[in-house]
């Protein structure tokens, strides 16, 4: 499915990613793991397109997708949320999804129709109620709330119908109770979507709870990967993670 | 976000049920406009109130075309009135050398925007904002010091003198005044509809993506770089048909039209109407034009009016008067609680 | 098209003397004001759209101050410390407001003022064209070096202009005032934390910018003819300095400045119609191969 070759991107002298070699296998939920600094967005970035690497393959389903642009990669089917939501302000919940159709069914630069086209409205309709903001269609994406801004990234992600799914922190900045309806969201998602979905988070806790398969970054490099028993038995994470950032994450 | 994109997003209300019949709507308010236009001259015959429109077309398709790309696109340019002057020029000059009829000078005209908007939006359309605002501006510098020093093809200081031949072409008659102001109200009214289709087309939706989040929309798919790279060659194209509307009016063609001056009336003139109403534009040119007619008439230091006016505006108001009667409706509507 | 005079010019030494001594005063008069346009984008973000206006009003007080006094030195203090002050109270008054607000407002406020400034001028001192004459002090016979005629007023001019830019450059790098105002280019946020007035670093900035360009303006008032609206195409010739250079680098701003007048130099020689269009070539043929400039750092 989604494969890492090799993969190094330095900034100056510091190694972001340092020869990460990777296989996310086809419908797997993988949690990405690592102290601040690990290069986790760094990797998200690179597999994106929004970095071009120094070195390394990124094959999905046996195409190499490094150094392609970002909307070339989109349209081979690698979707992306951001941590911060990144949404469109002023467009509501529908026009945004509805725009975004448009974009895949690459009509993003069709002239003489009338937005909204109607073979757009289905699978915007459709998304909206997988994320349950049916409700706040007509709401300028601005207006949300925090959480709400957080799906619609999802949403936005979801919409162009990606056989991966990257989700930079779904739960950034969010309070307990409502990470877990996130997670819950997020797995739900990949239950019923049947995609690949690989996504960073700092809870420790919903990583071991929610997450089949774990891999864990450090200075650019992986720690491990593995089940999560597996991993929190791993003598190196224990050293390099829980060690120092477990014990400040349950001290808060 | 900016404040300007807070409150453009705290104001857009619009969705669009059944998006045919709304092009339905557009198709018959232009033809309701255009015949209301073409009917004046029977009723009024004062001939100042039919150059006032012809000027008003001239200037209202170069700022509603501008809003394509500072209020549809985020795309400041500072120097959107190279266009309005190659436009001017390019007509002009065809039509004085070449001698062929109007409407393939027209059609050529086209052409050559395109291809010179094509190069400098190139260059330009991937710097970021203040970089593009004035990249933009150098490149109408350039345009205007080169109408100043290639004295042999444009007249240089003096402009393009002797009259531009106007020979009529399907019974238009473009010396006469009459046929001039219909001409002019026809070419508006056209570019404004094009234009409309184009804000509300699925493209115009992807320059609001860009306006809103660029590297969002890129991720969604969308070639950036392309799509603004359009926009900005077909913004060209309307500004280039005001220039040529008003090399018509003028019968010639003047350095000024190229001089960034007029780029920066334009951006006032979105300022002054607002960038969140499709309209807003050619109701700022409407206001600058009354404005700047009384003013000259009153002192010869128009430019220390208009500067306290655009003051008046960029740091008094903040907004434009057509945000303010769209805010006012969608007060009106939503009932003031929900705004508080 | 004239390359027979431009390989001529560059086969004799007097001409490429005259030409070279050309070149520097309108590259030190850029960088001059150049400098200024750098420095406030630099530390505010902002690009200064009526900066040209500062150079202006230097040419004009200096030209006042001349007649007035008779005084040269007098008529540079003038200048400088008249377009000081104005820099001072245009960002505290008007610019102070428009911080962080979209760039059409920032560009609105400037072309406003680009409009009040030239009437001003034209109110005051009249449309047509005026000129202060040179000092009688540097009435004196030229130099000849090496067959090329240079006069002493450009010396002058070239050795004020340099060592402007040294005492900047160590000022920026060396004193404390200096690192205050590089940190708040860098991250204005922690400088306001650690309780240092941002509002006086950035009225400061405006009026070093300012008093810069005045001073570039009066050192031009004697070689250049003075009128309402000359400081916009310096404006012009400036930003393409500072996007060659590279925005917010002195030191950029000092290179794109030198490259810029010797362009206009030479090619006023080779290419008498499109000298203009070939600093503009330049410009964009850095802007192709290196969007920052050739000083510029990365943005991020």
């Amino acid at each position: 499915m989604l494969e890492i070759r090799g993969l190094s991107k330095a900034f100056g002298g510091v190694k972001a990613t340092d020869n990460v070699t990777l296989d996310f296998a086809e419908g797997s939920l993988t949690a990405v793991i690592g102290p601040n600094g690990a290069g986790k967005s760094t990797f998200f970035n690179l597999i994106t397109g929004a970095l071009a690497p120094d070195s390394g393959q990124i094959l999905l389903n046996g195409v190499d997708l490094a150094g392609k642009s970002p909307p070339e990669i989109v349209r081979h089917g690698i979707g992306r949320a951001f941590q911060v939501a990144s949404i469109f302000p002023s467009l509501t919940v529908h026009e945004t999804l509805l725009a975004a159709v448009c974009a895949d069914q690459r009509r993003a630069s069709v002239l003489h129709r009338r937005f909204p086209l109607a073979e757009t409205r289905d699978r915007a309709e459709h998304t909206m109620e997988l994320l349950g903001l049916s409700g706040k269609r007509d709401r300028t994406a601005a207006t949300l709330s925090h959480g709400d801004q957080k799906l619609l990234d999802i949403a936005l992600a979801l919409v162009l119908d990606p056989k991966v799914l990257l989700l930079d922190e779904p739960t950034a900045g969010m309070g307990t109770e409502e990470r877990w309806r996130m997670i819950d969201k997020v797995k739900e998602l990949w239950e019923t979507q049947k995609i690949t979905v690989v996504f960073i988070e700092h809870d420790m806790d919903i990583v071991f709870k929610i997450a089949p398969e774990i891999v864990v970054l450090c200075y650019g490099r992986i720690l491990a990967t593995g089940k999560p028993d597996a991993i929190r038995r791993n003598e190196a994470v224990i050293e390099a993670y829980l060690g120092t950032e477990h014990h400040a994450g349950a001290a808060i | 976000m900016t404040e300007l994109q807070a409150e453009r997003a705290a104001m857009v209300p619009r969705s669009q049920a059944r998006p045919q019949r709304w092009r339905y709507l557009d198709v018959s308010i232009a033809l309701a406009a255009f015949l209301v236009l073409a009917m004046l001259p029977m009723f009024i015959g004062s001939k100042a109130l039919l150059d006032f429109v012809i000027r008003c077309s001239a200037f209202g398709l170069f700022a509603t075309s501008l809003n394509l790309l500072v209020g549809f696109t985020g795309m400041v340019s500072f120097g959107h009135g190279m266009f309005f002057g190659l436009g001017a020029y390019s007509f002009g000059l065809i039509m004085q050398r070449t001698g062929v009829p109007v409407p393939v000078a027209f059609v050529a005209t086209l052409v050559i925007t395109t291809i010179v908007a094509a190069v400098i939006g190139a260059i330009c359309v991937r710097l970021k904002e203040i970089y593009f605002a004035f990249v933009t501006l150098a490149f109408q510098m350039l345009i205007h010091s080169t109408i100043l020093s290639w004295v042999s093809l444009t007249g240089g200081d003096q402009g393009l003198r002797g009259g531009i031949p106007r020979p009529a072409f399907f019974g238009i008659d473009l010396t006469n005044h009459v046929h001039l102001y219909i001409t002019s109200c026809a070419l508006l009214v056209t570019g404004l509809l094009l234009m409309r289709q184009i804000a509300q087309s699925p493209f115009g939706y992807t320059l609001r993506m860009i306006r809103d989040n660029a590297n969002r929309a890129s991720f969604v798919g969308i070639d950036v770089w392309r799509a603004k790279l359009t926009i900005f060659v077909l913004a060209a194209l309307f500004a280039s048909t005001g220039g040529v509307i008003m090399a018509l009016f003028v019968s010639g063609a003047y350095p000024e039209f190229a001089y960034w001056t007029i780029s920066g009336e334009g951006i006032f003139i979105n300022m002054l109407g607002g960038v969140t109403t499709f309209l807003g534009p050619m109701v700022g040119t409407v206001l600058l034009l009354i404005l700047n007619d009384t003013v000259t008439r009153m002192t010869e230091y128009y430019g220390i009016v208009l500067g306290i006016v655009i003051l008046f505006f960029a740091i008094g108001l903040r907004k434009g008067l057509m945000d303010f009667a769209v805010e006012w409706y969608a007060q009106r509507r939503s009932g003031p609680a929900e705004r508080g | 098209m004239d390359l027979d005079t431009l390989t001529g010019c560059l086969a004799s030494s007097a001409c490429l003397v005259t030409q070279t001594t050309s070149g520097f005063i309108i590259g030190m008069l850029l960088f001059l004001v150049a400098v200024g346009l750098t420095l406030i984008f630099g530390v505010l973000k902002v690009v200064n759209f009526s900066h040209g206006a500062f150079y202006m009003f230097g040419a004009y007080f200096a030209m006042t101050a001349y007649q007035l006094s008779g005084s040269f030195a007098l008529a540079m203090l003038c200048g400088a410390a008249g377009t000081a002050l104005l820099g001072l109270v245009f960002e505290r008054v008007f610019m102070s407001r428009v911080y962080g607000a979209d760039v059409l407002m920032q560009l609105l406020v400037c072309y406003a003022f680009v409009l009040i400034f030239d009437d001003v001028v034209r109110m005051i001192w009249g449309p047509e064209f005026k000129s202060m004459g040179m000092p009688s002090a540097f009435q004196v016979a030229p130099l000849f070096i090496a067959g090329g005629v240079v006069p002493p007023y450009y010396l002058l001019l070239i050795g004020v202009a340099l060592s402007a830019a040294v005492i900047l450059g160590l000022g920026l790098a060396r004193t404390k005032v200096g690192k205050v105002i590089r940190a708040a280019a860098h991250n204005p946020g922690m400088v306001s934390a650690l309780g240092i007035n941002t509002g006086l670093i950035y009225g400061g900035v405006f009026a070093l910018g300012g008093m810069l360009a005045g001073l570039a303006g009066a050192l031009a008032a004697p070689v250049r003819s003075l009128t309402p609206g000359m400081g916009f195409s310096v404006l012009i010739e400036s930003f393409i300095v500072t996007v060659i250079g590279g925005m917010g680098s002195i030191l950029g701003a000092l290179i794109g400045a030198i490259l810029i007048g010797m362009i206009r130099s030479f090619g006023s020689l080779g290419f008498p119609l499109f000298t203009e269009g070939l600093m503009y070539l330049f410009m964009v043929i850095v802007l192709v191969s290196r969007p920052t400039g050739l000083f510029g750092k990365e943005v991020a």
